[in-house]
């Protein structure tokens, strides 16, 4: 394994450092926004509170209205902990069995904002379903999230990202392509697979392209480590 | 005093507004870069209050784009990241920097010295 020029570390695990930052950085300023609307709430009910105390007579259905609109926001804060708890804890194992269904919509979900950004949105595509697979689990949602990513910055403006999971005989596979238009996601396969090489080592996957559908494909095979242990 | 809020936060802009005129303060809301300079376009504002991270066009250049159309306006940055790139931009390009989630009475106050003379 190539370890990093500047502090000695495995350059997979600044590698993984750097994906959970910026999971981490994207889910905290999601919630912050969500708390600044519902500062914003409360704010509001005792605006309306401090009007009724003046004497001048209040809208039931405003205050109803603000406090539906405080619990709305208090359980999407919920949601996008839950999801940010559910990463964090797929590195409990290096090795288990995962639905990798589950998790292409976990990772979707945390890149969620940064496609918004982009102005891109990413889509569950192919029936739903379980599908089972023996892996690393954090490994596969930083390789998932990578060629998201990387995805979501090349994608043109107002396009939809689609992602598919299936099984194959050896595994799983991941199928990231554009809603409109033939073209690839724009994401160079080659180049990737460089970017990715370490981790791909790990997870003895392979990343290419189908010429057919022009989508980046992205095939995980069931490890035959039966080692429960920490990260590689 | 009219100000114009911009944010993709909807309902962070609807709500502020409304706390805004329990203040006294005339405020209008817009949730994209192409919102807010329709606006602009309409009716002239004396502050805007500019969410530095939006889809599409970002607080920076929404800022540009607006004193173009009104060379007068005074400008405040708002972040949810506080990151030090945050505030060296926020600071660099604005007359004042905040940081989500906003004190409204904070607000009011660098509001009014924004505009003051």
């Amino acid at each position: 394994m190539t370890r990093s020029a500047d502090d000695g570390l495995p350059s997979l695990s600044v590698d993984c450092l750097r994906f959970f930052g910026a999971m981490s950085a994207s889910v905290s300023h999601e919630i912050r926004n969500k708390l600044a609307v519902i500062n914003e709430k409360a704010g509001l009910v005792e605006d309306i509170a401090i009007a009724m105390k003046s004497g001048r007579v209040p809208d039931p259905e405003r205050l109803e209205t603000q406090a539906r609109k405080i619990v709305e926001q208090v359980r999407e804060a919920n949601r996008i902990v839950r999801s940010l708890n559910r990463l964090a804890h797929s590195t409990d194992e290096a090795v288990a069995t995962v639905d990798l269904s589950a998790l292409v919509d976990l990772v979707i979900e945390l890149y969620g904002r940064k496609a918004a950004m982009a102005q891109a949105t990413i889509s569950r595509r192919g029936p739903a379903g379980e599908i089972p697979v023996r892996t690393h689990p954090f490994l596969v949602a930083h390789a998932i999230g990578s060629c998201l990513g990387t995805a979501v910055s090349r994608v043109d403006a107002s396009h939809e990202l689609t992602v598919a999971a299936e099984r194959t005989d050896a595994g799983a596979r991941v199928r990231i392509g554009r809603l409109v238009g033939a073209a690839a996601a724009g994401v160079d396969p080659k180049h990737h697979a460089a970017d990715l090489g370490a981790l791909l080592e790990v997870l003895g996957a392979e990343l290419a392209d189908d010429a057919e559908t022009g989508e980046l494909v992205l095939d995980i095979r069931h490890s035959k480590s039966h080692d429960p242990g920490g990260l590689p | 005093m009219k100000v114009l809020l911009v944010d993709d936060e909807q309902e962070l802009v609807v709500t502020l507004a409304e706390r805004l005129g329990f203040r006294g303060v005339d405020a209008k809301w817009a949730t994209t870069g192409h919102e807010a300079v329709v606006l602009a376009r309409q009716e002239s504002f004396d502050v805007a209050v500019l969410d530095v991270k939006m889809p599409r066009v970002s607080g920076i250049q929404l800022k540009k784009d607006l004193e173009r159309i009104r060379p007068d306006m005074k400008f405040v940055f708002v972040t949810g990241h506080g990151s030090e790139e945050d505030f060296r931009i926020g600071s660099a390009e604005a007359a004042r920097y905040l940081v989500k989630p906003l004190d409204i009475d904070v607000l009011v106050e660098t509001l009014k010295q924004v505009v003051a003379p």
